[in-house]
């Protein structure tokens, strides 16, 4: 048995389910962006990297990629609503680019819209969002999510790039954990 | 951006190929390593795809972790300077057991300061994974403990290692016709 099993509530998204929509997500991309030569696919780290390299796989308009690390000041992580401090910022000069920021999941929201103000502030041409999970029960700012992979209930989720205190990012599933259960086998 | 298929020289590794030797890889680590926990270090950018896949091919607990880095002043070709830690990892590596992956290593320069400094925080272990080594540009004697593929002294891209930022998505490994390459990109 693996030890994940222990805790593990439900198997929200299986691994076919999740393969399939981000195929259909990679296709959606492809059909938007035909014809643009300069689309720039932005990872953010480290949540997003299983996601962003499955979908990349499967987008077939030439792209560029890079990665951002950002972290929130001062604030607990699971309650991000202070500023945004990046930690690594892109190589490239999104001036004038077609943008596509590739996120594992979106809750709160605060995050993800401090990066996109920064981001706009360096004048790319277009600049849209592409999240995995959406906790839309969670959301306190407005978003625009423009390709969305699954809408997902308040609980805590694990998997395909989410952690559980920086473990189980390399399952190929997203699980919700049985926090009581969690928490007894630590 | 140009179509790849107008300067491929030709596949080295293909799609069945990589993903045969990546399960293979993450087996043998999973056995090395059997009860014990790993932190999977990325160097950014060309590693994330052999990253995503071979810490899902891993079957122990582990967490992921990224590091970017750049080589003082010298260009891409000639590596031989010290590093630049552009984004250091989060986690701290005293007395865990550290492994590092990268696609490609070539003069082995990058790497050896990369492990230097990486020591001197004294982790349990610290062991190497690399996906294609290119042996015939050694310049220096540096650690590389597991190995995806020797591949010859030419310019590749495909599965994460881009050509001019293009090209990381392709699944295969493949070898540039720098001639039509050349001609094409004036």
């Amino acid at each position: 048995m693996e030890i994940y099993e222990s805790f593990l509530a439900e198997v929200l998204i299986d691994p076919e389910t999740l393969q399939r929509r981000v195929g259909e997500l990679a296709a959606e991309i492809s059909r938007d962006y035909t014809g643009e030569s300069d689309l720039l696919l932005i990872c953010v780290l480290r949540g997003a990297l299983p996601f962003l390299v499955d979908l990349m796989r499967q987008v077939t308009v030439p792209h560029a990629i890079d990665c951002m690390a950002v972290s929130s000041y001062g604030a607990g992580a699971r309650e991000s609503t202070g500023n945004v401090r990046v930690a690594l910022d892109l190589q490239t000069n999104i001036e004038g680019r077609n943008v596509l920021l590739v996120e594992d999941i979106v809750d709160s929201g605060h995050t993800i819209s401090h990066v996109m103000e920064l981001l706009n502030t360096r004048r790319p041409r277009s600049l849209k969002v592409c999240a995995l999970l959406d906790k839309a029960g969670r959301r306190e700012v407005v978003v625009p999510i423009h390709y969305r992979g699954f809408e997902i209930p308040n609980k805590f989720v694990f998997g395909y790039g989410l952690d559980l205190d920086e473990r189980y990012r390399n399952l190929p599933f997203v699980g919700v954990v049985d926090l009581e259960k969690y928490n007894s086998t630590r | 951006m140009q179509d790849y298929t107008e300067f491929i020289d030709q596949i080295i590794v293909d799609e069945a190929g990589l993903g045969e030797r990546v399960a293979d890889l993450g087996a043998q680590i999973s056995r090395d390593d059997a009860g014990e926990e790993l932190l999977v270090v990325c160097l950014l950018r060309g590693g994330i795809t052999f990253v995503a896949d071979l810490s899902r091919r891993i079957s122990l607990p582990h967490a992921l972790d990224c590091m970017s880095l750049s080589s003082y002043g010298v260009g891409r070709f000639t590596s031989s300077g010290n590093v630049r830690v552009n984004l250091d990892l989060m986690t701290n590596i005293e007395g865990r057991n550290v492994l590092l992956v990268e696609d490609i290593v070539d003069s082995g320069r990058t790497l050896a300061h990369v492990l230097d400094m990486l020591r001197t925080r004294e982790p349990k272990s610290l062991r190497v994974c690399v996906l294609l080594d290119k042996k015939e540009r050694r310049e220096v004697d540096v650690q590389v403990d597991y190995i995806g593929f020797d591949v010859p002294d030419k310019y590749v891209f495909g599965y994460g290692i881009d050509i001019n930022e293009h090209h990381r998505n392709l699944p295969f490994i493949a070898t540039v016709n720098l001639s039509k390459y050349t001609a094409l990109s004036e």
